[in-house]
Formats: structure tokens, sequence, C-alpha cells
């Protein structure tokens, strides 16, 4: 049961369900978290990936989790800057729907 | 830690994953969803400490359920949306062609996962939690920080070049000012009409 594919199922069903939520939900808030739950999926896949062939990588044993760790920091900058867009947004229209949005114009 | 305490503790770990995270794009209300977030990271990190990955780990749980998720929820805070200002849901059809379109991706990705060849031959050649470890410290922190300050050095550095920009990017965005000064004005209130022209002379400087 605990096997690497049993673990790419896994990411797989969490991935499509951040899938799911950006494309369904409305309110960026949810629609931000959704793309952490990606990314965090993405992150299981590298660290089970590099759990399997630690020993046959050029890069090292540890290449998967230092991809991941690489991951986690992009992770935190992105949030940083889409709450901050995200309070930008709130302030100018007083709205966190993603519909509103999608004029494009000022 | 023998296969089956091994077994039992992921099928129950990935079973908490699955539904927290489908409670994550369910729910209405956003701090339920942040809350719900915060224990579909934990489960991660604990399917990180069964794959050997310890430093990892707790690396997932500081960083994703302790300081973004704190961001996240501080934001919800800030900005304090009530029962109208969330914005109304998309209806059946909506939903509907979101669902079909992750569903359509997950079976694309779950047909390359049980064709695939690679995967098969690692499955066959050993139960995986058995799998010996590449090294007695793999994952422990003093062999993970060698590699990542050896090998993988302008990896780091450029991963400190995009945080800061990120910092700076934050600041820079949500700093308000009037035309003309350059302290920020009390953040104490959001505007609370939809006025064009006051959002504009928020954000304009």
């Amino acid at each position: 049961m605990f096997s690497i594919t049993t673990i790419l199922y896994l990411t797989a069903s969490l991935f499509c369900i951040g899938i799911y939520g950006v494309l369904a939900r409305r309110n960026i808030i949810v629609v931000l978290m959704s793309l952490e739950l990606m990314l965090n999926a993405v992150n299981l896949a590298l660290v089970a990936f590099g759990r399997v062939h630690g020993t046959a990588s050029f890069a090292g044993e540890h290449s998967g989790q230092i991809f991941t760790l690489m991951v986690l920091a992009v992770a935190a900058a992105e949030a940083a800057i889409g709450l901050s867009l995200l309070l930008v947004i709130w302030r100018r229209w007083h709205s966190i729907d993603v519909r509103k949005l999608s004029r494009m114009s000022g | 830690m023998s296969p089956w305490l091994q077994n039992t503790i992921f099928g129950v770990l990935a079973l908490l994953a699955v539904v927290s995270s489908l409670l994550v794009v369910t729910r209405k209300n956003p701090i339920y969803s942040a809350l719900f977030l915060i224990v579909m990271f934990s489960t991660i990190s604990g399917i990180f400490l069964l794959l050997d990955a310890s430093f990892l780990g707790f690396m997932q749980l500081l960083v994703y359920a302790g300081a973004i998720m704190v961001l996240y929820i501080f934001v919800i805070m800030l900005i304090n949306p009530r029962e109208g200002d969330l914005p109304p849901e998309g209806g059946f059809t909506d939903k509907g062609v979101a669902a079909g379109i992750a569903l359509i991706v997950f079976s694309l990705l779950a047909f390359a996962i049980g064709k695939s060849e690679v995967l098969a031959q690692l499955a066959s050649s050993g139960p995986f939690p058995a799998r010996p470890l590449p090294s007695p410290t793999h994952g422990e922190i003093a062999a993970f920080g060698l590699e990542l300050f050896q090998r993988h050095l302008l990896v780091f550095e450029l991963a400190s070049i995009l945080i800061l920009v990120g910092i700076v990017g934050a600041v820079h965005l949500t700093l308000r000012r009037k035309a003309g000064a350059a302290l920020p004005e009390s953040s104490e209130d959001a505007p609370d009409d939809a006025g064009e022209t006051r959002g504009r002379e928020l954000i304009d400087v």
C-alpha cells in the first residue's frame, strides 16, 4: 500500500483537487490556497522520487529534497506577493471576486 | 517500524490529506479553508517523515503550516470579509466544467502512472518502505545541509535573492502613500465603497 505508485496517485488527486479549486472558486483567497495545494502535491512527488532514486542520481542523494526546499521558497515568495496583491485589490475595489478582475481595465 | 504500521499510518494520512483538501476547496468561508489547509499541510509533513525526509518534514510544518498559513489567516482577518463580501460561487455548470477538467487531468495522470514501466520496475524491485537508505544519515539536517551548501550553493543563493525580491515587492505593493507624502498613512480602515476615484487616489502615487 505504501509504495511509490500509491504516493503518485495521492499527489495526482491532490493536484487535481487544486485544479478544481482554482477553476471553480471565485474567492481569490481560496484560489491562492488551491495554488498552495498544487505546489504541495508536487513537493510530495519530488520527495518520493528522491527517496527512490537517491543512489542512482548523479546530483546527490538529497537532490529531490533540495528541489522541494526551493519549491518551498518559491511558495513563500508567491504567498507574500499574492496576498499583497489581494490587499491592493481589496482596497481598490472592495471585492475578492475574481470575476471583477477579468476585465483587465482600471 | 513494521511495514504494517507504516502502511496504516500512510493510509490514514493520505485519506486525511484528500478529505481535508476537498474541504479546503468547498468551504464557503475562507477561514475554514485556511484551517483545513493547515490539516492538509500537517499530513503531508507526516508523509515526508515516513519517506525519511525528516528535515524537510519539519520545514514543511514550520514554513507552510506555520509561516505561510499565519500570513493567510492574518490577511483574512485584516480584510475581514463579511457575509455579503464573499463572492457568489458559480452555479452547477461552472462547478461541473471545473470538475470535468480536473477529472480529465486526473485520468490522464492516473493512466500515465498505471502504464509507466519505470514505476512497475521500481515496484517489482522490492517493497518500498524496506528499500535501503542511500546513506545512514539520509534526510538528516547535517547531510542535507552539506549537500545544499556544496553542490547546490548557487541555487540556494538564487532562492535568497528570490525571497528578497518577494519581500521588497510585497512592501512596495501594500505601502499606502498619498500623492507627495513619503510616509504611509494609518491603515486602519478599508474604503467602504467601491468608488473608483478613492481607490485610484489610494493606489497611485
